[in-house]
């Protein structure tokens, strides 16, 4: 900003418009609204209309009505939330666990070839997930599968089972599938929280005999908490906005028998149409909104609940 | 009971030697003090006692038991750190209490010790609070804190004034040597700050590039300085060095301390030219530059009215004179 001009009178000094602030952020706005914040709210209102006698009208809750009440779209909708609580379930008792476990690992200073090992474990996360879908259809495959054969020279074939083919253990394979593709994230972001801690504190905790284990429960894990519930969080947003893996391991019917259906392959069947099934913007609208409140509310209990008792720590 | 022997320690990183043999000899109770330009591995002698770094030879011995080879916290010793390094998750209490309640101490003992410790310390209006809520000296005292505690035989202290302020620093220095008297315990201080050194050491250690230049107690180290390099760094300001032969000495190098010269408007041994003067009211220091010796720090006590460009007659005081052979060992003390 130029200096104003010196002529003016003290009184009226004012501080200028920064017109320029407005100017910076108004592209990222636009564009922000045009495809998110439109997108939202459009879909949130068609979720109160529907085609009724060939005339699309206002229905107020109806669709609501519909999808809670219709037997049929009420068991489609409760199999696709329990399927996706149990997606979310087991990531956080899988991935964030190995992920925390690795990325304590690769903090030991003595580790060798750690670059190595970090990469490697990343790797898969920068992977387009159709090539992840598809690389694990293959290995698993019964027929001309990697995995059976593997298994087979080490004398395991009798454990070996065409996993995604069952219904009673496609969705654990398919969740261990995305499990396997991310675990990147949580390890990343945990070591960088266990490479913040000061070198001293973990020196002053070896002087208090706190050491191995219990320096890991005591001084570690404390001090990468809040880095644990970004990663819950993240989780959480990440499962319940699934569709991609499922899509490509399962196709859209998310069988065998819907028995991998989520939340994102249910709004995709009902909003585009899938087969013998007609799309329906309406329905699909309706999933769609309750996708949203169900994440707007994961989201605000982590940000009001939980985020405001944790503690950051400044070293 | 607390004492230490170090044997010929050697410490390499790769093939750079940091630490090139050092013995020393610490009784029980002393106070001793590692001072030394930075990088000259006073810290890394330290971490090596408290088995933060393993020597790459040599003994160290904590009441005659080698413990070359014992994990840090069964050395018998506590360290506190320049940065404090608290525990930032723990209150006061339980940063004090750690250590203990890992060894297996019954609960009461812990509560009795902290709260004696933080009495020491005047912690105790502070003991809920976490460290992010303390202030800087509240923190260091909180890490003295944590030392006291463990009973150690050894305390080991990291330059921990040196995130203080100036003020602070005074204050914490009296409280550090109060409770080395009252303790009675053995410590070791790490610092590149000489008035630390000469104020709380009953012993200096001066190192420099990973050798002990000179062991004793502050007016040994002050008196008489075993070569130029303690001689330089021991004092303030520091040493005038002035070459033996510009007044017909045999040392390579004579060295008089700017305290042990005299100055006179009418004559004197030098005469020489006013380049500078600092009065600090206690002291006035006066730069000069002679023809005869070259530049000269005087250290005058009071207030004296010199001023740049005066003609002026330095004279050394009479036994305050230091000389330097050729390898700047010293030949014959002054006194």
């Amino acid at each position: 900003m130029k200096p104003r001009e010196t002529t003016m009178d003290v009184s009226e000094i004012k501080r200028p418009r920064r017109w320029h602030i407005l100017v910076f952020l108004l592209p990222a706005l636009i564009v922000y609204t045009a495809v998110m914040i439109l997108p939202l709210i459009e879909t949130l209102r068609q979720s109160f209309y529907n085609t009724v006698d060939g005339q699309y009208a206002f229905v107020g809750l109806g669709n609501f009505q519909v999808l809670f009440g219709d037997p049929r779209w009420a068991a489609d909708f409760w199999n696709a939330l329990r399927n996706n609580c149990v997606f979310f379930l087991i990531h956080m008792v899988v991935q964030n666990p190995i992920g925390i476990a690795l990325a304590a690992m690769l903090s030991i200073p003595k580790l060798r070839f750690s670059a190595f090992y970090r990469t490697a474990i990343f790797l898969p996360t920068l992977l387009s997930f159709v090539i992840v879908g598809f690389i694990w259809k293959l290995i698993l495959s019964p027929i001309w599968g990697v995995a059976p054969f593997l298994m087979d020279i080490v004398g395991l074939k009798w454990l070996f089972a065409p996993w995604l083919g069952r219904p009673d253990s496609a969705l654990i394979a398919v969740s261990l599938i995305s499990v396997w593709q991310y675990i990147g994230i949580p390890m990343m972001l945990i070591y960088a929280a266990l490479l913040n801690i000061p070198d001293e504190v973990i020196e002053a905790a070896e002087l208090d005999g706190v050491t191995g284990w219990s320096q890991f429960w005591k001084i570690k894990l404390p001090l990468i908490l809040p880095a644990i519930g970004i990663i819950s969080i993240l989780t959480f947003v990440g499962n319940f906005n699934a569709f991609d893996l499922i899509y490509t391991v399962q196709g859209a019917l998310a069988g065998p028998d819907k028995s991998t259906d989520i939340l994102g392959t249910l709004l995709y069947r009902t909003f585009f149409g899938f087969q013998l099934q007609l799309g329906d913007r309406s329905m699909g609208a309706t999933i769609a909104a309750i996708m949203f409140l169900i994440i707007l509310a994961g989201v605000s209990l982590y940000l009001f609940a939980i985020q405001r008792r944790m503690r950051r720590y400044q070293f | 009971m607390g004492s230490l022997q170090l044997q010929s320690i050697r410490k390499a990183y790769g093939g750079h030697e940091v630490l090139k043999g050092i013995d020393l000899e610490v009784k029980d109770g002393e106070f001793v003090i590692f001072v030394g330009p930075s990088g000259c591995g006073k810290s890394t002698l330290l971490r090596t006692i408290a088995g933060l770094e393993d020597a790459t030879s040599g003994s160290v011995q904590i009441d005659g038991v080698e413990v070359g080879h014992v994990a840090p916290a069964k050395r018998g010793i506590a360290m506190v750190f320049q940065s404090y390094a608290l525990y930032p998750h723990l209150t006061v209490k339980d940063n004090m209490g750690l250590g203990l309640k890992q060894a297996g101490v019954p609960k009461p003992e812990i509560e009795e010790k902290v709260g004696k410790a933080a009495g020491m310390l005047s912690l105790e209006p502070y003991l809920a609070r976490r460290p992010a809520e303390l202030s800087g000296g509240q923190r260091q005292r909180v890490a003295i804190g944590r030392a006291i505690v463990r009973e150690p035989k050894l305390f080991l202290f990291d330059e921990p004034l040196s995130n203080l302020d100036a003020a602070l620093r005074v204050n914490t220095r009296l409280e550090i040597a109060r409770l080395h008297r009252s303790l009675k315990a053995t410590m070791i201080y790490v610092t590149h700050d000489q008035v630390e050194a000469m104020t709380l050491a009953d012993k200096i250690v001066v190192l420099n590039g990973g050798r002990i230049e000179q062991v004793g107690s502050p007016m040994e180290l002050y008196n008489r300085p075993a070569n130029l390099f303690v001689a330089g760094f021991i004092g303030s300001p520091q040493m005038n060095f002035i070459d033996g032969e510009r007044f017909g000495d045999s040392a390579k190098t004579v060295g008089i301390r700017p305290e042990h010269i005299g100055l006179s408007r009418d004559g004197g041994q030098w005469k020489a030219k006013v380049i500078h003067v600092e009065h600090l009211g206690a002291d006035t220091i006066v730069y000069l530059e002679s023809d005869e010796v070259g530049p000269l720090t005087v250290r005058l006590f009071g207030e004296h009215r010199y001023a740049a460009d005066d003609v002026v007659h330095a004279t050394p005081v009479i036994g305050g004179m230091h000389r330097f052979d050729a390898e700047g060992r010293v030949i014959n003390s002054g006194r």
